[in-house]
């Protein structure tokens, strides 16, 4: 089934590629990295939040707020868990027609972008459901990069990672969720 | 606090002579452990149990890959260690991304199904989300705006308010309040998802803008508590089996002071003359058709007696009666026409009625459709509209 993507041809693709300034920006927030990790129901405020502010306008607004929320919150866990030490987290939404794009950029040690480089070539293989279902079957600890690959495989979204200036790192992912029909 | 309100909100129950786990809410664990005791009850549930368990995620409105992972093991691992049990999982099809994300469970295992939740639920459900409907919705609507635009306002609806219609069909009534009330926010929704893509459609068509609609489950829905001024559930409370559910949920989703307006029908009390006889021994059937599918046509009058019940205040009722004489008799006969084809056709031959009811059935709409177009005649369809407010 892939009514994630509309039928929109999405590969996940690797790091590198800049987000793309064409996208209009809808809503930025920012916060303390701690602030935002010293409680773990700020993922699903923030989430539900957002998805509320970006979901008029849509061919269902309740149907796009429900998966919007739900591939925000699993970045935001991601986040929540794998980050670096301190400084800001911004999270950024665009938009043009069919087409979201989150941004989150956050601290990030070389350890951490790793982390998210590891997860984001697993998707870019060809066997990404495989690697998906794997990580989710584990018998182990859950894997912190479950979340995005579901993202990947189950919502056909295409993340992408990359530093920025400032030495933090900035993670991208582009969603399209609706059916468009018109 | 609402940050644990929202994270924590989510209960299970479990039905035993379904053999059904039922999860509601919002399930967005930091860690497993958190659900260890919902997991426990679950596997003390299947503990009891032979042959098919069911999972029943369909008003599990929010899930984490932490709560998913927990319980797709759980499940896997059920079905493995057990040779006599097989699991079915039951999903909703206005939760856009459960299907799709239970249905991997499936590839995992062929001793667990998935499916999507769909028209069974309610009794009705196939004969009014069927498209052949959207013709009866359309007829009826242009004949009761007539005398609906100025009972709206009596009823307290005022421009500039946040308005839902529930169960909106396809979306016309909509279109006529957007127009007349212009309001702040118009949310429209059905559980049909033809009847919507047509709203849609006629909504582009003539460059309207502004009214939401959207896709639920009316005794469900997504839509959040307290929100609305006027909410409007119009020809619908009759489709349902237990009507009072879906009240609950208009109540719900309805401001403290705002009001819910309610209309519904009495089709035993159709008439029209000449051939009154005949007309009303139809319409007597119609009741007992529907109630035969376990909706309830007779509702009108009892509308006050359902919003007493379901805690509102201030609460009018009063009816109208579409006729022949207001202007467009053809458009009445066109309704008439609709009920026919729908009642003495797809429904009396599921319930299986024999050839010579159906003729009789048949003969009083026709009688109907008589009278109306007949230049001395009078035909008459009775509503009742309620409405109520929910109290501060
Ligand atoms: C008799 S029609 C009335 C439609 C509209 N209000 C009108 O007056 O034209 C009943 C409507 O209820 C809708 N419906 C049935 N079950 C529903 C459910 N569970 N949730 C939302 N709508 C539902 C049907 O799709 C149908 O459009």
């Amino acid at each position: 089934m892939d009514y994630a993507n509309g039928g929109i041809e999405m590969p996940a693709t690797s790091e590198g590629s800049l987000p793309r300034p064409d996208l209009p920006q809808m809503l930025q927030m920012d916060l303390d990295i701690g602030d935002f990790c010293s409680n773990w129901a700020h993922c699903d405020l923030l989430s539900a939040y957002l998805a509320r502010m970006v979901s008029h306008n849509r061919l269902d607004s309740l149907l796009f707020s429900n998966l919007y929320s739900s591939a925000l919150n699993e970045l935001l866990e991601t986040v929540f868990r794998v980050h670096g030490k301190s400084g800001k987290l911004e999270c950024s939404v665009r938009r043009r027609d069919g087409l979201d794009r989150i941004e989150l950029v956050f601290p990030a040690d070389e350890e951490t972008f790793r982390v998210y480089r590891e997860a984001i070539e697993k998707l870019s293989g060809g066997n990404a459901e495989k690697l998906y279902l794997e990580a989710l079957f584990t018998e182990d600890e859950p894997d912190a990069s479950l979340g995005l690959l579901e993202l990947g495989v189950d919502y056909g979204a295409r993340l992408s990672i990359d530093r920025t200036a400032d030495g933090r790192m900035c993670l991208v992912a582009e969603l399209a969720l609706e059916d468009e029909k018109e | 606090m609402i940050a644990e309100k929202t994270t924590q909100a989510f209960q299970w129950t479990y039905n035993e002579n379904d053999q059904e786990f039922a999860l509601h809410g919002s399930l967005r664990p930091q860690n497993a452990e958190e659900l260890s005791g919902c997991i426990s009850e679950l596997e003390h549930s299947v503990a009891n149990v032979s042959g098919k368990f069911y999972v029943n995620v369909r008003r599990l409105v929010r899930m984490n890959n932490v709560a998913f992972q927990a319980f797709a093991c759980k499940i896997l691992d059920l079905v493995h260690g057990r040779s006599d049990l097989n699991v079915h999982v039951t999903t909703s099809s206005v939760v856009g991304w459960a299907t799709r994300k239970f249905a991997v469970l499936e590839t995992m295992s062929d001793k667990i199904t998935v499916s999507e939740y769909d028209s069974e639920f309610y009794p009705g459900q196939s004969f009014v989300e069927d498209s052949e409907f959207i013709h009866v919705l359309r007829t009826q609507t242009k004949l009761t705006w007539h005398h609906e635009k100025d009972l709206l306002r009596k009823h307290g609806l005022k421009p500039g308010m946040q308005v839902a219609d529930i169960c909106c069909g396809i979306g016309d009534f909509a279109v006529l309040m957007q127009k007349e009330f212009s309001p702040d926010r118009l949310v429209a929704l059905d559980h049909s998802k033809s009847s919507l893509d047509y709203a849609r459609q006629v909504a582009a068509d003539f460059g309207i803008k502004g009214i939401d609609y959207v896709f639920g489950d009316a005794a469900d829905m997504l839509l959040e508590d307290d929100q609305f001024d006027f909410v409007t559930c119009r020809h619908s409370l009759q489709v349902f089996d237990r009507p009072e559910l879906i009240l609950k949920e208009l109540f719900r989703i309805c401001k403290p002071g705002g009001r819910v307006y309610v209309s519904n029908e009495k089709n035993s009390h159709c008439l029209g003359e000449p051939r009154g006889e005949s007309i009303q021994w139809t319409y007597n059937e119609v009741a007992k058709l529907w109630h035969h599918f376990d909706m309830d046509i007779e509702i009108g009058p009892k509308s006050r007696r359902l919003m007493l019940e379901g805690g509102f205040e201030d609460v009018t009722i009063g009816s109208f009666m579409v006729t022949s004489t207001d202007g467009d008799p053809q458009g009445f006969a066109d309704v008439i026409a609709s009920w026919k084809n729908l009642f003495a056709g797809k429904m009396a031959s599921e319930r299986g009625d024999d050839a010579a009811f159906v003729e009789r059935f048949a003969k009083g709409f026709d009688d109907h459709i008589f009278a109306a177009l007949h230049p001395k005649g009078y035909a008459g369809w009775p509503i009742w509209v309620a409405s109520g407010r929910k109290p501060l």
